[in-house]
Protein backbone atom coordinates (compact mmCIF):
# COMPACT_ATOMS: atom_id res chain seq x y z
CA UNK A 1 0.00 0.00 0.00
CA UNK A 2 1.35 3.63 -0.69
CA UNK A 3 2.36 6.14 1.62
CA UNK A 4 0.40 8.49 0.57
CA UNK A 5 -2.97 6.22 0.89
CA UNK A 6 -2.18 5.08 4.19
CA UNK A 7 -1.50 8.35 5.62
CA UNK A 8 -4.74 9.54 4.21
CA UNK A 9 -6.50 6.72 5.84
CA UNK A 10 -5.05 7.15 9.26
CA UNK A 11 -5.45 10.89 8.83
CA UNK A 12 -9.59 9.79 7.89
CA UNK A 13 -9.65 8.03 11.10
CA UNK A 14 -7.76 10.74 13.83
CA UNK A 15 -10.13 13.57 12.31
CA UNK A 16 -12.90 11.11 13.13
CA UNK A 17 -11.90 10.90 16.41
CA UNK A 18 -10.99 14.14 16.99
CA UNK A 19 -14.23 15.62 16.03
CA UNK A 20 -16.14 13.13 18.40
CA UNK A 21 -13.56 14.20 20.81
CA UNK A 22 -13.90 18.29 20.31
CA UNK A 23 -17.72 17.60 20.15
CA UNK A 24 -17.73 17.79 23.60
CA UNK A 25 -16.87 21.32 23.81
CA UNK A 26 -19.28 22.21 21.82
CA UNK A 27 -20.24 24.84 23.55
CA UNK A 28 -17.11 26.39 23.81
CA UNK A 29 -16.79 26.49 20.31
CA UNK A 30 -19.53 28.16 19.79
CA UNK A 31 -18.49 31.38 22.22
CA UNK A 32 -15.66 31.14 20.40
CA UNK A 33 -17.68 32.20 17.27
CA UNK A 34 -19.75 34.62 18.75
CA UNK A 35 -16.44 36.60 19.48
CA UNK A 36 -14.84 35.86 16.70
CA UNK A 37 -17.70 37.76 14.46
CA UNK A 38 -17.23 40.59 16.89
CA UNK A 39 -14.61 42.53 15.80
CA UNK A 40 -15.79 42.23 11.68
CA UNK A 41 -18.73 43.67 13.14
CA UNK A 42 -17.71 46.43 14.24
CA UNK A 43 -15.67 47.26 11.21
CA UNK A 44 -18.59 46.57 9.05
CA UNK A 45 -20.45 49.05 11.03
CA UNK A 46 -17.95 51.77 10.94
CA UNK A 47 -17.23 51.58 7.60
CA UNK A 48 -20.53 51.61 6.50
CA UNK A 49 -21.13 55.16 8.53
CA UNK A 50 -17.72 56.27 7.43
CA UNK A 51 -19.15 55.64 3.55
CA UNK A 52 -22.89 57.53 4.60
CA UNK A 53 -20.82 60.39 5.41
CA UNK A 54 -19.14 61.14 2.43
CA UNK A 55 -15.70 59.47 2.92
CA UNK A 56 -14.73 58.82 -0.43
CA UNK A 57 -13.50 55.35 -0.59
CA UNK A 58 -11.81 53.25 -3.11
CA UNK A 59 -14.22 50.89 -2.39
CA UNK A 60 -18.11 51.16 -2.14
CA UNK A 61 -20.11 50.03 0.26
CA UNK A 62 -21.34 46.42 -1.18
CA UNK A 63 -17.67 45.70 -1.42
CA UNK A 64 -17.14 47.06 2.84
CA UNK A 65 -20.55 45.09 3.02
CA UNK A 66 -19.50 41.58 1.69
CA UNK A 67 -15.96 41.56 2.52
CA UNK A 68 -16.42 41.71 6.34
CA UNK A 69 -19.51 39.54 6.51
CA UNK A 70 -17.51 36.78 4.51
CA UNK A 71 -14.25 37.72 6.55
CA UNK A 72 -14.35 36.02 10.09
CA UNK A 73 -15.87 32.72 7.64
CA UNK A 74 -12.36 32.92 5.61
CA UNK A 75 -10.20 34.05 8.77
CA UNK A 76 -11.29 31.04 10.50
CA UNK A 77 -11.49 28.49 7.59
CA UNK A 78 -7.73 29.20 7.08
CA UNK A 79 -6.46 29.72 10.55
CA UNK A 80 -4.15 27.33 12.56
CA UNK A 81 -3.02 27.61 16.15
CA UNK A 82 -0.39 24.66 15.83
CA UNK A 83 2.73 26.69 16.79
CA UNK A 84 2.35 26.65 20.55
CA UNK A 85 1.32 23.24 20.67
CA UNK A 86 4.16 22.10 18.27
CA UNK A 87 7.02 24.32 20.42
CA UNK A 88 5.77 22.30 23.31
CA UNK A 89 5.94 19.00 21.91
CA UNK A 90 9.78 19.19 20.74
CA UNK A 91 10.74 21.20 23.80
CA UNK A 92 9.10 19.08 26.45
CA UNK A 93 10.17 15.68 24.23
CA UNK A 94 6.46 14.73 23.62
CA UNK A 95 7.57 14.73 20.19
CA UNK A 96 9.43 11.79 21.26
CA UNK A 97 7.11 9.49 21.55
CA UNK A 98 5.46 10.51 18.07
CA UNK A 99 8.74 9.53 16.63
CA UNK A 100 7.98 5.55 16.96
CA UNK A 101 4.60 5.81 15.69
CA UNK A 102 3.69 4.71 11.92
CA UNK A 103 2.87 8.07 11.47
CA UNK A 104 3.92 11.65 11.49
CA UNK A 105 3.01 14.04 14.34
CA UNK A 106 2.01 16.52 11.89
CA UNK A 107 -0.55 14.61 10.59
CA UNK A 108 -2.04 14.45 14.05
CA UNK A 109 -2.19 18.22 13.82
CA UNK A 110 -3.72 18.57 10.16
CA UNK A 111 -6.67 16.04 12.27
CA UNK A 112 -6.74 18.28 15.08
CA UNK A 113 -6.95 21.82 12.42
CA UNK A 114 -9.87 20.12 10.35
CA UNK A 115 -11.68 18.50 13.15
CA UNK A 116 -11.57 21.95 14.93
CA UNK A 117 -12.92 23.74 11.93
CA UNK A 118 -15.64 21.33 11.29
CA UNK A 119 -17.00 21.97 14.64
CA UNK A 120 -16.64 25.66 14.11
CA UNK A 121 -18.21 26.25 11.08
CA UNK A 122 -21.72 23.72 12.31
CA UNK A 123 -21.30 26.89 14.88
CA UNK A 124 -20.69 29.69 12.45
CA UNK A 125 -22.18 29.28 9.14
CA UNK A 126 -25.58 30.38 10.86
CA UNK A 127 -24.38 33.46 12.15
CA UNK A 128 -22.83 34.30 8.80
CA UNK A 129 -26.11 33.64 6.89
CA UNK A 130 -28.01 36.12 9.86
CA UNK A 131 -25.55 38.75 9.35
CA UNK A 132 -25.93 38.05 5.14
CA UNK A 133 -29.84 38.42 5.46
CA UNK A 134 -29.30 41.42 7.63
CA UNK A 135 -27.33 42.82 4.80
CA UNK A 136 -28.83 41.51 1.69
CA UNK A 137 -29.42 44.40 -0.24
CA UNK A 138 -25.82 45.71 -0.08
CA UNK A 139 -23.56 42.38 -0.45
CA UNK A 140 -22.13 41.40 -3.36
CA UNK A 141 -23.19 37.75 -5.07
CA UNK A 142 -21.55 36.61 -7.79
CA UNK A 143 -23.51 35.15 -10.27
CA UNK A 144 -22.74 31.71 -11.55
CA UNK A 145 -20.43 28.77 -9.92
CA UNK A 146 -17.11 29.31 -11.47
CA UNK A 147 -16.58 32.25 -8.88
CA UNK A 148 -17.34 30.17 -5.92
CA UNK A 149 -15.53 27.44 -7.07
CA UNK A 150 -12.04 29.58 -7.33
CA UNK A 151 -12.80 30.91 -3.92
CA UNK A 152 -13.17 27.22 -2.38
CA UNK A 153 -9.90 26.47 -4.14
CA UNK A 154 -8.36 29.64 -2.84
CA UNK A 155 -9.68 28.93 0.61
CA UNK A 156 -7.70 25.33 0.75
CA UNK A 157 -4.86 27.06 -0.08
CA UNK A 158 -4.57 30.08 2.12
CA UNK A 159 -5.16 27.04 4.73
CA UNK A 160 -2.17 25.26 3.45
CA UNK A 161 0.08 28.51 3.52
CA UNK A 162 -1.19 29.23 7.27
CA UNK A 163 -0.66 26.01 8.44
CA UNK A 164 3.26 26.09 6.62
CA UNK A 165 3.88 29.10 8.24
CA UNK A 166 3.00 27.80 11.57
CA UNK A 167 4.74 24.75 10.73
CA UNK A 168 7.97 26.99 10.11
CA UNK A 169 7.55 28.96 13.20
CA UNK A 170 7.05 26.44 15.26
CA UNK A 171 10.44 24.13 14.17
CA UNK A 172 11.99 27.11 15.13
CA UNK A 173 11.74 25.51 18.93
CA UNK A 174 14.16 23.06 17.50
CA UNK A 175 16.45 25.56 17.94
CA UNK A 176 14.84 28.55 20.10
CA UNK A 177 13.82 28.45 24.10
CA UNK A 178 11.01 29.70 23.50
CA UNK A 179 9.34 30.80 19.97
CA UNK A 180 6.24 32.70 22.11
CA UNK A 181 7.50 35.90 21.43
CA UNK A 182 8.17 35.31 17.63
CA UNK A 183 4.63 33.74 17.05
CA UNK A 184 2.73 36.84 18.62
CA UNK A 185 4.91 38.83 16.72
CA UNK A 186 4.33 36.63 13.65
CA UNK A 187 0.03 37.14 14.81
CA UNK A 188 0.14 41.03 14.84
CA UNK A 189 1.89 41.77 11.35
CA UNK A 190 -0.25 38.69 9.68
CA UNK A 191 -3.52 40.47 11.20
CA UNK A 192 -2.99 43.58 9.04
CA UNK A 193 -1.50 42.26 6.33
CA UNK A 194 -3.67 39.83 5.63
CA UNK A 195 -6.35 42.11 5.69
CA UNK A 196 -8.36 41.09 8.92
CA UNK A 197 -8.54 44.50 10.29
CA UNK A 198 -8.92 46.98 7.28
CA UNK A 199 -9.43 45.64 3.63
CA UNK A 200 -5.62 45.54 1.63
CA UNK A 201 -7.81 48.12 -0.47
CA UNK A 202 -7.82 50.80 1.41
CA UNK A 203 -4.18 50.98 2.50
CA UNK A 204 -2.11 53.65 1.26
CA UNK A 205 -1.15 54.14 -2.64
CA UNK A 206 2.58 53.84 -1.59
CA UNK A 207 2.24 50.72 0.16
CA UNK A 208 0.20 48.79 -3.02
CA UNK A 209 3.09 46.91 -4.52
CA UNK A 210 4.23 45.56 -1.44
CA UNK A 211 0.64 44.83 -0.52
CA UNK A 212 -0.73 43.16 -2.92
CA UNK A 213 2.21 40.80 -3.73
CA UNK A 214 3.09 39.83 0.09
CA UNK A 215 2.58 36.24 1.39
CA UNK A 216 -0.21 37.47 3.82
CA UNK A 217 -2.62 38.75 1.17
CA UNK A 218 -3.07 35.42 0.38
CA UNK A 219 -4.13 33.96 4.02
CA UNK A 220 -7.25 36.02 4.14
CA UNK A 221 -8.00 39.02 1.75
CA UNK A 222 -7.60 37.01 -1.10
CA UNK A 223 -9.98 34.94 -1.29
CA UNK A 224 -12.38 36.98 0.37
CA UNK A 225 -11.65 39.41 -2.55
CA UNK A 226 -12.24 37.30 -5.11
CA UNK A 227 -16.63 37.23 -3.80
CA UNK A 228 -16.41 41.01 -2.69
CA UNK A 229 -14.07 42.78 -5.12
CA UNK A 230 -14.10 43.44 -8.84
CA UNK A 231 -11.29 41.65 -9.54
CA UNK A 232 -10.79 40.56 -13.67
CA UNK A 233 -10.27 37.27 -14.82
CA UNK A 234 -6.77 37.74 -15.29
CA UNK A 235 -6.38 39.32 -12.05
CA UNK A 236 -7.74 36.27 -10.64
CA UNK A 237 -5.57 33.86 -12.45
CA UNK A 238 -2.43 35.86 -11.43
CA UNK A 239 -3.65 35.87 -8.03
CA UNK A 240 -4.22 32.16 -7.56
CA UNK A 241 -0.57 31.20 -9.46
CA UNK A 242 1.25 33.64 -6.53
CA UNK A 243 -0.90 32.10 -3.94
CA UNK A 244 -0.18 28.36 -5.56
CA UNK A 245 3.67 29.53 -6.14
CA UNK A 246 4.00 30.65 -2.11
CA UNK A 247 2.22 27.65 -1.00
CA UNK A 248 5.11 25.57 -3.17
CA UNK A 249 7.73 27.76 -2.01
CA UNK A 250 7.25 28.37 1.69
CA UNK A 251 6.08 24.27 1.78
CA UNK A 252 9.70 23.56 0.43
CA UNK A 253 11.06 25.61 3.00
CA UNK A 254 9.00 24.38 5.74
CA UNK A 255 9.95 20.70 5.02
CA UNK A 256 13.47 21.52 4.63
CA UNK A 257 13.80 22.96 8.07
CA UNK A 258 11.31 20.29 9.86
CA UNK A 259 13.78 17.35 8.53
CA UNK A 260 16.52 19.33 9.34
CA UNK A 261 15.00 20.22 13.07
CA UNK A 262 14.35 16.41 13.10
CA UNK A 263 17.45 14.91 12.83
CA UNK A 264 18.74 17.99 15.27
CA UNK A 265 16.41 16.84 17.98
CA UNK A 266 17.80 15.70 21.13
CA UNK A 267 14.74 15.71 23.98
CA UNK A 268 14.21 15.92 27.29
CA UNK A 269 13.78 11.99 28.48
CA UNK A 270 14.75 10.79 24.27
CA UNK B 1 -11.88 28.25 81.54
CA UNK B 2 -10.82 27.09 78.07
CA UNK B 3 -12.25 29.02 74.89
CA UNK B 4 -13.36 27.23 72.04
CA UNK B 5 -14.60 28.68 68.29
CA UNK B 6 -17.86 28.41 69.54
CA UNK B 7 -17.34 31.17 71.79
CA UNK B 8 -18.52 34.92 70.88
CA UNK B 9 -15.47 36.81 69.85
CA UNK B 10 -15.02 40.18 68.81
CA UNK B 11 -16.01 40.97 65.40
CA UNK B 12 -13.04 41.24 62.99
CA UNK B 13 -14.04 45.05 62.07
CA UNK B 14 -16.05 47.78 64.40
CA UNK B 15 -17.39 49.29 61.69
CA UNK B 16 -18.45 48.92 57.77
CA UNK B 17 -15.23 51.47 57.52
CA UNK B 18 -12.93 49.94 59.06
CA UNK B 19 -13.60 46.66 57.15
CA UNK B 20 -13.29 48.79 53.78
CA UNK B 21 -10.13 50.16 55.17
CA UNK B 22 -8.90 46.84 55.78
CA UNK B 23 -9.90 45.70 52.91
CA UNK B 24 -7.96 48.47 51.01
CA UNK B 25 -4.56 47.69 53.39
CA UNK B 26 -5.05 44.58 51.93
CA UNK B 27 -5.11 45.51 48.16
CA UNK B 28 -2.10 47.46 48.85
CA UNK B 29 -0.38 44.35 49.88
CA UNK B 30 -1.64 42.44 46.88
CA UNK B 31 0.37 45.94 44.66
CA UNK B 32 3.26 45.27 46.87
CA UNK B 33 3.73 41.73 45.81
CA UNK B 34 2.87 42.45 42.45
CA UNK B 35 5.25 44.58 42.26
CA UNK B 36 8.24 42.17 43.93
CA UNK B 37 6.81 39.35 41.71
CA UNK B 38 7.27 41.58 38.40
CA UNK B 39 11.07 42.41 39.53
CA UNK B 40 11.38 38.85 38.77
CA UNK B 41 10.28 38.25 35.66
CA UNK B 42 11.73 41.70 33.77
CA UNK B 43 11.52 39.53 30.62
CA UNK B 44 7.76 39.29 31.04
CA UNK B 45 7.68 43.32 31.39
CA UNK B 46 9.72 44.04 28.52
CA UNK B 47 7.58 41.72 25.87
CA UNK B 48 3.91 43.23 27.39
CA UNK B 49 5.54 46.75 27.02
CA UNK B 50 6.39 46.01 23.50
CA UNK B 51 3.40 44.07 22.76
CA UNK B 52 0.94 46.81 24.45
CA UNK B 53 2.67 49.51 21.92
CA UNK B 54 2.71 47.59 19.22
CA UNK B 55 -1.20 46.58 19.68
CA UNK B 56 -1.82 50.16 20.44
CA UNK B 57 -0.06 51.32 16.95
CA UNK B 58 -2.34 48.92 15.27
CA UNK B 59 -5.38 49.81 17.35
CA UNK B 60 -4.69 53.34 15.81
CA UNK B 61 -4.35 51.76 11.85
CA UNK B 62 -7.94 51.72 10.77
CA UNK B 63 -9.02 55.56 12.12
CA UNK B 64 -5.67 57.03 10.59
CA UNK B 65 -6.49 55.21 7.21
CA UNK B 66 -10.46 56.60 7.70
CA UNK B 67 -9.70 59.79 8.19
CA UNK B 68 -7.20 60.14 5.34
CA UNK B 69 -10.67 59.64 3.93
CA UNK B 70 -12.28 61.53 5.43
CA UNK B 71 -12.25 64.97 7.51
CA UNK B 72 -14.97 64.55 9.58
CA UNK B 73 -17.47 61.84 10.54
CA UNK B 74 -20.02 62.19 12.46
CA UNK B 75 -18.76 65.39 13.89
CA UNK B 76 -15.51 63.80 15.03
CA UNK B 77 -12.51 64.71 13.96
CA UNK B 78 -9.30 62.53 13.88
CA UNK B 79 -7.71 64.43 17.34
CA UNK B 80 -10.64 63.86 18.64
CA UNK B 81 -10.95 60.11 18.33
CA UNK B 82 -6.98 59.78 19.16
CA UNK B 83 -8.09 61.37 22.72
CA UNK B 84 -10.87 59.51 22.63
CA UNK B 85 -8.24 56.14 21.89
CA UNK B 86 -6.21 57.30 24.75
CA UNK B 87 -9.35 57.41 27.38
CA UNK B 88 -9.88 54.01 25.50
CA UNK B 89 -6.15 52.85 26.29
CA UNK B 90 -6.10 54.04 30.15
CA UNK B 91 -9.81 52.23 31.05
CA UNK B 92 -8.62 49.07 29.16
CA UNK B 93 -5.12 49.08 30.55
CA UNK B 94 -6.62 49.27 34.57
CA UNK B 95 -9.14 46.44 33.49
CA UNK B 96 -5.70 44.15 32.19
CA UNK B 97 -4.08 45.04 34.88
CA UNK B 98 -6.18 44.62 38.04
CA UNK B 99 -8.95 42.90 36.83
CA UNK B 100 -8.40 40.56 33.93
CA UNK B 101 -5.67 38.03 35.70
CA UNK B 102 -8.50 37.53 38.53
CA UNK B 103 -11.49 36.90 36.11
CA UNK B 104 -9.76 35.04 33.93
CA UNK B 105 -8.52 32.46 36.82
CA UNK B 106 -12.63 32.03 37.40
CA UNK B 107 -13.01 28.62 35.73
CA UNK B 108 -10.34 27.61 37.86
CA UNK B 109 -11.72 28.49 41.12
CA UNK B 110 -14.65 27.16 40.66
CA UNK B 111 -14.01 23.61 38.79
CA UNK B 112 -10.53 22.86 41.23
CA UNK B 113 -12.41 23.69 44.32
CA UNK B 114 -9.83 26.57 44.55
CA UNK B 115 -13.25 28.78 45.96
CA UNK B 116 -13.21 26.75 49.47
CA UNK B 117 -9.83 28.43 50.22
CA UNK B 118 -11.07 31.82 49.73
CA UNK B 119 -14.58 31.10 51.62
CA UNK B 120 -12.15 30.25 54.61
CA UNK B 121 -10.14 33.57 54.67
CA UNK B 122 -11.55 36.54 56.86
CA UNK B 123 -12.07 38.45 53.46
CA UNK B 124 -14.78 39.62 51.23
CA UNK B 125 -14.56 35.97 48.79
CA UNK B 126 -16.30 38.61 46.31
CA UNK B 127 -13.23 41.25 46.83
CA UNK B 128 -10.65 38.27 47.18
CA UNK B 129 -11.82 36.71 43.59
CA UNK B 130 -11.86 39.92 41.70
CA UNK B 131 -9.06 41.87 42.74
CA UNK B 132 -6.42 39.50 44.18
CA UNK B 133 -4.27 39.40 41.24
CA UNK B 134 -2.35 42.22 39.43
CA UNK B 135 -0.17 42.36 36.22
CA UNK B 136 1.83 45.11 36.65
CA UNK B 137 3.43 45.21 33.27
CA UNK B 138 -0.13 46.05 32.29
CA UNK B 139 0.20 49.38 33.05
CA UNK B 140 2.43 50.17 30.92
CA UNK B 141 -0.41 50.35 28.52
CA UNK B 142 -1.98 53.17 30.74
CA UNK B 143 0.65 55.14 30.38
CA UNK B 144 0.75 54.74 26.55
CA UNK B 145 -2.79 55.30 27.02
CA UNK B 146 -1.86 58.91 28.46
CA UNK B 147 0.76 59.87 26.19
CA UNK B 148 -1.98 59.28 23.04
CA UNK B 149 -4.59 60.91 25.07
CA UNK B 150 -2.10 63.98 25.13
CA UNK B 151 -1.56 64.09 21.62
CA UNK B 152 -5.01 64.05 21.03
CA UNK B 153 -5.86 66.73 22.90
CA UNK B 154 -2.49 69.01 21.90
CA UNK B 155 -4.09 67.92 18.29
CA UNK B 156 -7.51 69.54 18.66
CA UNK B 157 -6.37 72.13 20.94
CA UNK B 158 -8.91 70.95 23.34
CA UNK B 159 -8.28 72.99 26.47
CA UNK B 160 -10.49 71.91 29.23
CA UNK B 161 -11.63 73.06 32.04
CA UNK B 162 -11.30 71.68 35.70
CA UNK B 163 -15.06 71.29 36.07
CA UNK B 164 -14.81 69.28 32.41
CA UNK B 165 -11.38 67.19 33.77
CA UNK B 166 -13.70 66.23 36.92
CA UNK B 167 -16.70 65.13 34.66
CA UNK B 168 -14.23 63.26 32.01
CA UNK B 169 -12.61 61.38 35.32
CA UNK B 170 -15.52 60.25 36.50
CA UNK B 171 -17.10 59.18 33.65
CA UNK B 172 -14.08 57.02 33.22
CA UNK B 173 -13.99 55.73 36.42
CA UNK B 174 -17.40 54.87 35.83
CA UNK B 175 -16.21 52.99 32.73
CA UNK B 176 -13.64 51.24 34.58
CA UNK B 177 -16.13 50.00 37.33
CA UNK B 178 -18.85 49.03 34.77
CA UNK B 179 -16.97 47.25 32.22
CA UNK B 180 -15.81 45.06 35.49
CA UNK B 181 -19.06 44.24 36.90
CA UNK B 182 -19.87 43.52 33.17
CA UNK B 183 -17.62 41.17 33.07
CA UNK B 184 -17.92 39.64 36.52
CA UNK B 185 -21.62 38.98 35.54
CA UNK B 186 -19.95 37.31 32.37
CA UNK B 187 -17.39 34.99 34.74
CA UNK B 188 -19.69 34.52 37.50
CA UNK B 189 -21.81 32.20 35.49
CA UNK B 190 -19.10 29.77 36.18
CA UNK B 191 -21.34 28.87 38.55
CA UNK B 192 -23.46 27.29 36.35
CA UNK B 193 -21.59 26.90 33.38
CA UNK B 194 -18.44 25.46 34.77
CA UNK B 195 -16.34 26.79 32.60
CA UNK B 196 -16.52 29.89 31.56
CA UNK B 197 -13.04 30.04 29.82
CA UNK B 198 -13.74 31.59 26.15
CA UNK B 199 -16.92 33.61 27.79
CA UNK B 200 -13.69 36.04 28.67
CA UNK B 201 -13.15 36.23 24.01
CA UNK B 202 -16.75 37.71 24.25
CA UNK B 203 -15.90 40.60 26.35
CA UNK B 204 -12.56 41.06 24.77
CA UNK B 205 -13.71 41.46 21.67
CA UNK B 206 -16.57 43.50 22.36
CA UNK B 207 -14.83 45.54 24.19
CA UNK B 208 -12.76 46.91 20.78
CA UNK B 209 -16.19 48.89 19.85
CA UNK B 210 -14.91 51.43 22.63
CA UNK B 211 -12.22 52.58 20.19
CA UNK B 212 -14.74 54.55 17.71
CA UNK B 213 -17.11 57.29 19.22
CA UNK B 214 -20.45 55.78 19.71
CA UNK B 215 -22.06 58.31 17.38
CA UNK B 216 -20.06 55.67 14.69
CA UNK B 217 -22.61 53.23 15.32
CA UNK B 218 -26.30 53.05 14.49
CA UNK B 219 -28.71 53.76 17.02
CA UNK B 220 -29.65 50.12 18.71
CA UNK B 221 -26.02 49.61 19.04
CA UNK B 222 -25.53 52.74 20.69
CA UNK B 223 -28.04 51.91 23.09
CA UNK B 224 -26.55 48.41 23.45
CA UNK B 225 -23.36 49.84 24.43
CA UNK B 226 -24.41 52.45 26.69
CA UNK B 227 -26.46 50.62 29.26
CA UNK B 228 -25.65 46.68 28.05
CA UNK B 229 -22.08 46.32 27.36
CA UNK B 230 -20.99 50.62 29.11
CA UNK B 231 -17.70 50.37 27.06
CA UNK B 232 -19.29 54.30 25.94
CA UNK B 233 -18.34 55.18 29.76
CA UNK B 234 -14.80 53.72 28.84
CA UNK B 235 -14.04 56.10 26.01
CA UNK B 236 -17.12 58.47 24.07
CA UNK B 237 -18.25 60.09 27.48
CA UNK B 238 -14.95 61.04 29.04
CA UNK B 239 -13.70 62.39 25.74
CA UNK B 240 -16.65 64.21 24.95
CA UNK B 241 -16.24 65.92 28.41
CA UNK B 242 -12.20 66.74 27.47
CA UNK B 243 -13.95 68.20 24.32
CA UNK B 244 -16.30 70.63 26.74
CA UNK B 245 -19.61 69.26 24.68
CA UNK B 246 -21.08 67.30 28.04
CA UNK B 247 -23.08 68.30 30.72
CA UNK B 248 -23.57 66.62 34.32
CA UNK B 249 -26.22 64.91 33.38
CA UNK B 250 -24.36 62.00 31.66
CA UNK B 251 -22.54 61.76 34.68
CA UNK B 252 -24.81 61.56 36.88
CA UNK B 253 -26.66 59.03 34.56
CA UNK B 254 -23.19 57.04 34.85
CA UNK B 255 -22.70 57.29 38.83
CA UNK B 256 -26.53 55.51 38.79
CA UNK B 257 -25.73 52.81 36.25
CA UNK B 258 -22.82 52.05 38.78
CA UNK B 259 -25.05 51.69 42.21
CA UNK B 260 -27.41 49.19 39.75
CA UNK B 261 -24.67 47.25 38.08
CA UNK B 262 -22.77 46.91 41.35
CA UNK B 263 -26.06 45.69 43.08
CA UNK B 264 -27.43 43.49 40.42
CA UNK B 265 -23.41 41.67 40.66
CA UNK B 266 -23.41 41.43 43.97
CA UNK B 267 -27.06 39.45 44.01
CA UNK B 268 -25.60 37.39 41.18
CA UNK B 269 -22.55 36.25 42.99
CA UNK B 270 -24.34 35.84 46.32
CA UNK B 271 -26.95 33.62 44.18
CA UNK B 272 -24.28 32.02 42.98
CA UNK B 273 -21.93 31.03 46.12
CA UNK B 274 -25.64 29.63 47.23
CA UNK B 275 -25.02 27.06 44.40
CA UNK B 276 -21.38 26.41 44.84
CA UNK B 277 -21.14 22.97 46.19
CA UNK B 278 -17.13 22.42 46.44
CA UNK B 279 -15.32 20.60 44.13
CA UNK B 280 -12.38 19.41 45.89
CA UNK B 281 -13.88 17.56 49.46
Amino acid sequence: MSTVVRNLRVLRRMTAAQIVGASIYRGAWTIFMVANICVPIISLLIWRTAIANGARLPIDERYVTTYFVLLSFVTMATSSWMTGFLAEYIRLGRLSSWMVRPASVLLSFVANNLSEKVLKLIALVPMIGVLWWIFRDSMNIPAGPGRWTVFAVSIVLGAILVFTIDLLIGSLAFWMDDVTALAQARLIIASVLSGAVVPLALMPDWSRGFIDNQPFRFTVSFPVEIVAGNLSGQELLVGLGIQAGYVVVLGILARLVWSAGLRAYSAVGA
Amino acid sequence: MTRTMADDRRPLDASWLHRQRRHFRLWRRFLGQAVVRETHYRAHFATTLLVGLVELGLGVVPILLLFGFAQEVQGWSRAEVITLVGVYQIVTGLMAAFVAPNLQRMTSYITEGELDGVLLRPVSSQFYLTLRWINVAELSNVASGIAVLVIGLVQSGASPNAAQVLQAFVLAACGLVLLATVWSALAFLAFWLQSVGPIAYIYLNLVEAGRYPLAFFPVAVRAFLTFAFPVAFASTYPAQALAGDLGWTPVAGGVALVVVAVTLVRLLWRRGLRTYASASS
